[in-house]
């Protein structure tokens, strides 16, 4: 009991030189303040995959009402630009290649014909470069299509009129009905501002604790501190606690932030959330510490914190969903302490989930923050040379 | 400037960075573990996502449904046992997506008047992965509507005689078009994958089968929309921007803690001349990188670029020159290693975020769209994936050509200033 109590002084020791070192430090405001703010504005304003303001040409070779009135629907969409107007396939492959236009209606001369026999085509030309805005045009255009040939078809006039609202997929024997939950729009915004808060903490939490030991080598302090009566383990959560207290802050920020600007609060429980969070911060921030133990120099240590920091926001599905990620790189990203964050903060944000149902993620975060520390304790072990 | 004193900076660039084994592996093994990370992450397909389903009518519409749902491979259907069940289900994240199949969906067909309200098929997404929802969405519906048309299909041909008009059926791919009441019907189009079906997603062209005028897609430059070519085009950019700036940027840090940097800046050797010397070897490093990294993207995922390969290098190299003067003003105007990570990081989100990399500047709000072109990076990636891709020679890029040139100078010209700057 007396050792326990002993360690707990030297911790809280070390998390108080540590404390008044940070008051001092310069990029702690750029860390807590700016990157919040600037995240807020990114993630807000320029993460989506939603395509808009799209460059499309049109190579109409009917020109009649039916090809008019699909065009006009397409643009009533929002989703594109006025069209382009081309005369051939060349100036429309043209047109593509150059990337100034993501898409080509093909409207055929015989339109007219096949609509009065029932089966009007048209074709769709996409730019293959960027494959989700093209899937997702051709999702676009495929819809709008549907239910335009559904009204100008003289055949379809009386039934047209009959039928209550035109429907996205109106079929003779069976109706859709579609809706998503917790999101029913799908914006984009709800996907990324709930993400935002793992960006954050793994950007502070990692270039806070990959230099906390190494300065101290690279200042000649760090055997002084092994020589000390604390244990290297009580060192290293002494140094990491303070940064715990500077993520609580920073998250507070952020989810303020995004719920003053965007009205985005978080669904479920806060209290959850603060609890999820923290194993996740102490897993991060021994990430860090373990990279200090590895690193001979600053410089090395910040190398191998920024290659960290990069695959674990794109493998952590944070940025694309990793369920669409092959076999491999899928069960890789879960390696990095972000993707379980990541799972359980988006379902109490956005789902507002119970802790039963984050209990998996959680107990994972701590089962990677506790292998580290085994493994930093012995990467701490005193070594003579 | 002199080229012996130029010469003698290279060689001592070029001896520092060898013996330090760390640089070396940093330098191969940043570009191909990018590489192979980040090359196969972007996909729109769907593929085993759990889907969740209520069958209330356990007819055989429904079971054929069902069946066809698990033979596609992009769901592994589950049955449950009440609504209630399901949603909770999609709140835990256990399932992506459901479908509610109607009590009345078997009824409904064998005795619909006109009146009679039409059977609903219910399809519920999890929202909270919105991307994955949007894709999953058009696969799911146009699977279900598929399976729909083939199972009435099905049937109507053994009750009913088509006594629609033969004549569609010779047009199109696909058998009759036109079902008993004369109604547009997905029973003809939604058959058998139309010929232009494999072009793009398959479901989803099918899927455009249901409705008034069918709309065949056809993607250029990348006909099955594989996104490799996408993300390997992009991972240059990636590599070449963040590896290589912070790079040089931290050795530049290292010589300045060591007091190495201020003897450099004493000695004859100008300005331009310790640029260049630092600049050139790490250069050379990676452009043997970019063509690493062209050989095992083209011998494992089989991605060439489409246009002149040596172009590609070329313009590579020009671009790496731009990111390594950013990285040489990021190190002179920070005192510590420190302040340079926070610099650097601070930068690397909107680098990854805004320059295209992953999400299409267009789609972004327009401030955020004026930001994203004034990254570099950003003209970078829309040219490497203009060559990779769309096979695009110099001359149609000469706008982007010009506009990173600029940059270029404007980067080079601070970054000399930085550097005769005695602290």
């Amino acid at each position: 009991m007396t050792g326990l109590r002993r360690s707990i002084s030297n911790v809280l020791a070390v998390a108080y030189k540590e404390t008044a070192l940070l008051r001092h430090d310069k990029t702690l405001a750029q860390n807590v303040f700016m990157q919040p703010v600037i995240m807020l504005l990114v993630f807000g304003y320029a993460l989506s995959f939603r395509p808009v303001n799209v460059p499309w040409a049109v190579l109409d070779r009917s020109e009649s009402s039916a090809s008019r009135a699909l065009v006009a629907e397409i643009r009533a969409s929002g989703y594109f630009e006025p069209p382009l107007r081309v005369e051939g396939y060349g100036e429309a492959r043209r047109l593509l290649r150059e990337g100034k236009v993501t898409a080509v209606l093909v409207v055929p001369s015989e339109l007219r014909r096949r609509m009065e026999r029932g089966r009007p085509e048209v074709q769709l030309l996409l730019d293959g470069t960027d494959p989700m805005t093209a899937a997702r045009i051709s999702g676009y255009v495929t819809q709008i299509a549907s239910r335009v040939g559904l009204r100008a078809d003289p055949g379809l006039r009386g039934r047209g009129e009959t039928s209550p609202a035109p429907r996205a997929g109106p079929e003779p024997g069976i109706d859709l009905r579609q809706s998503f939950r917790f999101n029913p729009t799908l914006r984009d915004l709800d996907f990324y501002l709930s993400a935002m808060a793992g960006f954050l903490l793994t950007n502070l939490c990692l270039s806070a604790a990959a230099l906390s030991l190494v300065a101290e080598k690279e200042n000649g302090t760090y055997e002084q501190l092994l020589a000390q009566p604390t244990r290297p383990l009580e060192v290293v959560v002494g140094k990491l606690l303070p940064n715990v207290a500077v993520s609580y802050l920073s998250l507070g920020l952020a989810t303020i932030g995004s719920g003053l600007f965007y009205g985005f609060w978080p669904r479920g429980n806060m209290l959850l959330l603060l609890l999820a969070t923290l194993p996740f911060v102490l897993a991060t921030l021994s990430i860090g510490a373990f990279v200090s133990t590895l690193a001979r120099t600053s410089a090395q240590a910040i190398f191998i914190a920024v290659f960290f920091i990069m695959p674990s926001f794109v493998l952590s599905g944070s940025m694309l969903p990793y369920e669409l990620m092959p076999h491999g790189v899928r069960e890789f990203g879960g390696l990095f302490p972000l993707r379980w964050f990541q799972v359980a903060a988006r379902r109490i944000i956005v789902r507002g989930s119970s802790l039963g149902e984050v209990a998996v993620p959680i107990l994972v975060l701590v089962a990677i923050f506790l292998v580290l520390l085994a493994a930093i304790r012995r990467m701490m072990k005193p070594r003579l040379g | 400037m002199s080229f012996r004193r130029l010469w003698i900076l290279m060689r001592r660039e070029a001896l520092a960075t060898l013996r330090d084994p760390f640089t070396i592996s940093i330098l191969v093994a940043v570009p191909l573990m990018a590489l192979l990370l980040f090359s196969s992450i972007m996909s729109t397909d769907v593929k085993g996502l759990p889907l969740g389903v209520l069958d209330l009518s356990d007819g055989p519409t429904s079971r054929r449904i069902l069946r066809e749902l698990a033979v596609s491979g992009s769901f592994v259907p589950t049955r449950w046992s009440s609504r209630a069940a399901i949603e909770s289900a999609l709140r835990s994240g256990d399932l992506g997506a459901a479908i509610v199949v109607p009590p009345d969906l078997e009824r409904g067909r064998a005795a619909r008047g006109e009146a009679a309200p039409v059977p609903q098929i219910e399809m519920l997404y999890d929202g909270g992965e919105a991307v994955l929802a949007a894709n999953a969405e058009a696969y799911l519906k146009s699977l279900v509507l598929a399976a729909v048309a083939r199972a009435t299909d099905a049937e109507t041909s053994v009750v009913v005689v088509h006594p629609g008009p033969p004549g569609p059926a010779t047009i199109g791919a696909s058998g009759p078009a036109t079902s008993a009441d004369g109604t547009l019907s997905a029973s003809g189009t939604g058959r058998g994958p139309t010929p232009a079906a494999g072009a793009v997603a398959p479901p989803r062209s099918r899927g455009g089968a249901a409705g008034g005028i069918r709309v065949v897609p056809r993607a250029l430059f990348n006909p099955t929309l594989d996104g490799r070519p996408f993300m390997v085009a992009g991972t240059f950019g990636f590599v070449l921007s963040f590896a290589a700036t912070l790079i040089i940027a931290v050795s530049v840090v290292n010589e300045r803690f060591a007091g190495t940097f201020e003897q450099l800046q004493v000695t004859p050797a100008t300005s331009i001349e310790i640029l260049l010397g630092k600049v050139l070897p790490i250069g050379a490093v990676f452009s043997v990188d970019v063509v690493l990294m062209m050989l095992v993207a083209g011998m494992l995922y089989g991605v060439w670029p489409s246009g002149s390969a040596i172009f590609f290098v070329v313009l590579s190299v020009f671009y790496m020159v731009i990111s390594l003067s950013l990285g040489m003003l990021i190190s002179a105007t920070s005192a510590t290693a420190a302040e340079a990570v926070s610099k650097t990081v601070l930068l690397s989100t909107p680098l990854i975020q805004l320059s295209g990399f992953a999400f299409p500047v267009r789609n972004m709000s327009t401030p955020f769209r004026w930001v994203a072109e004034l990254i570099p990076a950003t003209h970078y990636i829309r040219m490497s994936r203009a060559i990779y891709l769309r096979g695009e020679g110099p001359i149609a890029l000469l706008p982007e050509l010009a506009v990173i040139a600029a940059m270029g100078l404007a980067l080079g010209a601070l970054a000399l200033r930085a550097i005769g700057r005695r602290a």
